[in-house]
C-alpha cells in the first residue's frame, strides 16, 4: 500500500542514512538518470533530511554548550557563598552545623544606605535569608543581634518562586519564602503586581498557600491550568524540569528524580539531581508529561546540583485539610506537547513571589 | 583513557558527536581566552560567552565533515575565529572595531580568508535554518509536533505512535512521509522565492 510519496521518502531516508546497500544505489542511479522529475524530487527530499538532522544536531550541541557556561557560571558563584557560611561556622557554632547542610533557595535584595553603619547587621540577615526556616536557636540569636543594632532603615526585599493552584489566583510556594512577610505581592509574567495575602502555612512541611487579593485576577484569560498534580509518588529516576525566578527572567532547568525520600529521609520530599539557584523556592517540579510532582523547597550547599522538593502528595493533603476548597484542574493537558510548547504554557501560571519584611 | 592524552583529532571527533565530556574540555581550555580578549575589545563578559560560543559551533559544523582536518591547533582555531566574529559584530553595529581581528601577526593571508570563509558558510547555514523554522511553524498541527518529536526529540517511531494516538508504528511513518512532503512544499517554496 506504499504510495509514490512514501516511496521517495523511504528511499530518501535510506540513502541519507548510508543504509542501501550496492545494489540498491545501482538502481536508484539509473532511476535518477532516466527521470529528470523524479532526480529534482528525490534531491529536495535527501535535502531536507539532512537540514532537519544538522539542525537537529546544532540545537543540541549548543544546548551543551549553553550548559557548559551555566555550569562554569555556577561553579564561580558558588565560591563567595561559601566563604560566607564558613564565616558564619566561626562566630555561631551552635547553629553552623545545621545550616551547612541545608541552604533555602530565596534570594534577598539590599537597600545599602545604611550599610556601612550596619555592617555587622545586614551580614548576619544576609545569612538568614539564606538559612531561613531552619533552626529557632538561630533566630534568638538574630533576634539578639538585631537588638544591638539600634534597628537600621533597611529596606528588605526577598523573593521565591510560585506557582497557580487555580486560575482565580490560589498560589503555593515555600512557608520559608514568606515567613516574616509585613506583605507579599505576586509578580505575574506579564510583569504585573498583585497583592496577595496568606491563607494557610505549615512549617513542618516548608509550604504556604497564597491568595491574590483582587477578586477579577486571572492568571491566563485563555483557560485554567494546563497541569495537574499527581497524587501519588514517582518513581525514582523519572526526569523532570522546573521553571523558577532566581532573576527577573524566568528560569528553565531539568534533572531526575534520585532519591524518593529527601533531606534527612523525609518521606514528605523527593531528593533531585537538579540545579536550581537562590529565589527558585517555591518552583514546580513537573514529570515528562507536564504533571505537577514537587516544589522545589531548598539545595544541599555542598553540591551544585542536589535539590530537595515537597512532592505534590503532601501538598494535596495540606489542602485537603483546608476549610476553604479550592477548585484544582482535574485533567492535564500537556501530555502531548513538546517541551518548549510545555513551557509556554506553564510560563503563565508562574510567578514570581515578592516579600516585604 | 585520560581526556588530556586525546589527540586533536579524537577531540574533534568528540566535538563532531556532540560528546559531553569532550565538549566540555574542549570550551574550558579555551573560553577564558576569548573572554578575556572580547573584554578589552569593548565587549562584555557575557558578548565573550556568545562569541566563544558561535565559534564552537562553527567548528562543530566543520568537523561534521570526516575529512575535516584543521590545519592549527583547536584552541588556535577557536581563537582566531572568535576574534573574527566579534571584529564583525562590532562593524554591523557600526562601532568601528579600532582593531583588526589579524593583530597576532602569525597568519597568514590565506588563514584570513579561511575564517572569512567558514563565518560566511555558518551565516548562510543559519539563514537555511531560519526558513526551515519558518516552514516547521507554518506546517500546523499535529505535522510540526511530530516532526518535532522526531527529529528534535530524538523519539521512535513507536513511541510517536503511541504518543499522537496511532495504531501502529507504520501508520505514524504513513503520516511522517505526509509531513514530510508538506513540509518539502513549504521550504522550497520559501527558498525559490
Amino acid at each position: 500500500m506504499h504510495t509514490g510519496n512514501n516511496n521517495i521518502w523511504e528511499l530518501a531516508e535510506a540513502y541519507a542514512q548510508h543504509k542501501l546497500n550496492t545494489f540498491e544505489l545501482q538502481s536508484l542511479e539509473q532511476r535518477l538518470a532516466a527521470d529528470t522529475h523524479f532526480a529534482t524530487e528525490f534531491q529536495d527530499a535527501v535535502n531536507l533530511l539532512h537540514s532537519l538532522e544538522q539542525h537537529a544536531a546544532q540545537k543540541q550541541f549548543q544546548a551543551s554548550l549553553y550548559n557548559i557556561q551555566q555550569q562554569i557560571q555556577n561553579e564561580a558563584a558558588q565560591k563567595p557563598k561559601k566563604i560566607a557560611l564558613q564565616w558564619h561556622y566561626a562566630r555561631t557554632a551552635a547553629i553552623a552545623a545545621s545550616v551547612a547542610i541545608l541552604a533555602s533557595l530565596g534570594t534577598s535584595f539590599w537597600n545599602n544606605k545604611h550599610q556601612a553603619s550596619s555592617s555587622k547587621y545586614s551580614e548576619l540577615k544576609k545569612v538568614r535569608n539564606e538559612i531561613e526556616g531552619i533552626k529557632l536557636s538561630q533566630n534568638r540569636i538574630i533576634k539578639d543581634l538585631d537588638n544591638k543594632a539600634n534597628k537600621p532603615a533597611i529596606e528588605n526585599k526577598y523573593s521565591g518562586t510560585g506557582f497557580a493552584l487555580s486560575n482565580d489566583g490560589y498560589v503555593v510556594t515555600n512557608y520559608h519564602v514568606t515567613e516574616g512577610a509585613d506583605s507579599v505581592y505576586i509578580q505575574t509574567r506579564d510583569g504585573n503586581y498583585y497583592k496577595a495575602f496568606m491563607v494557610s502555612f505549615d512549617a513542618n512541611t516548608d509550604l504556604a498557600i497564597l491568595k491574590v487579593e483582587s477578586k477579577k485576577f486571572k492568571f491566563s484569560k485563555q483557560g485554567g491550568l494546563p497541569y495537574s498534580f499527581a497524587t501519588g509518588k514517582s518513581n525514582l529516576g523519572e526526569r523532570v524540569f522546573t521553571l523558577g525566578y532566581p532573576q527577573d527572567e524566568v528560569v528553565y532547568s531539568e534533572g531526575y528524580i534520585s532519591s524518593k525520600n529527601g533531606y534527612l529521609g523525609d518521606s514528605m520530599q523527593y531528593r533531585l539531581e537538579l540545579p536550581a539557584e537562590p529565589g527558585q523556592s517555591g518552583a514546580p517540579v513537573l514529570d515528562a508529561n507536564g504533571t505537577v510532582v514537587a516544589i522545589v523547597t531548598g539545595k544541599d550547599s555542598k553540591s551544585l546540583s542536589t535539590t530537595y522538593a515537597v512532592s505534590s502528595k503532601t501538598m494535596l493533603h495540606m489542602l485537603a485539610s483546608l476549610p476553604q476548597s479550592i477548585a484544582l484542574p482535574k485533567a492535564n493537558k500537556l501530555g502531548r506537547l513538546n517541551r518548549t510548547q510545555q513551557i509556554e504554557k506553564i510560563q503563565d501560571f508562574t510567578c514570581v513571589v515578592n516579600v516585604y519584611k | 583513557m585520560q581526556l588530556t592524552l586525546l589527540k586533536e583529532h579524537q577531540l574533534l571527533e568528540g566535538i563532531a558527536a556532540n560528546d559531553r565530556k569532550i565538549t566540555e574540555q574542549v570550551y574550558r581550555d579555551n573560553y577564558k581566552q576569548v573572554q578575556a580578549w572580547v573584554q578589552t575589545r569593548g565587549g562584555s563578559a557575557d558578548d565573550g560567552a556568545d562569541v566563544f560560543q558561535e565559534a564552537m559551533t562553527i567548528l562543530f559544523q566543520k568537523a561534521q565533515n570526516e575529512e575535516f582536518r584543521l590545519s592549527c591547533k583547536i584552541g588556535t582555531y577557536l581563537v582566531a575565529v572568535a576574534k573574527y566574529i566579534w571584529y564583525k559584530k562590532l562593524q554591523q553595529q557600526n562601532r568601528r572595531p579600532d582593531f583588526t581581528p589579524f593583530d597576532s601577526g602569525d597568519e597568514t593571508s590565506n588563514d584570513k580568508y579561511a575564517y572569512e570563509d567558514d563565518l560566511k558558510i555558518q551565516v548562510e547555514r543559519e539563514q537555511h535554518f531560519e526558513q526551515l523554522n519558518i516552514a516547521m511553524e507554518s506546517l500546523g498541527e499535529p505535522c510540526r509536533s511530530l516532526l518535532k518529536a522526531f527529529y528534535n526529540e530524538d523519539k521512535s517511531m513507536q513511541d510517536i505512535a503511541s504518543l499522537f494516538g496511532y495504531t501502529n508504528p507504520d501508520n505514524a511513518k504513513t503520516q511522517k512521509y505526509k509531513c514530510l512532503t508538506r513540509l518539502k512544499k513549504l521550504f522550497y517554496a520559501q527558498v525559490h522565492k
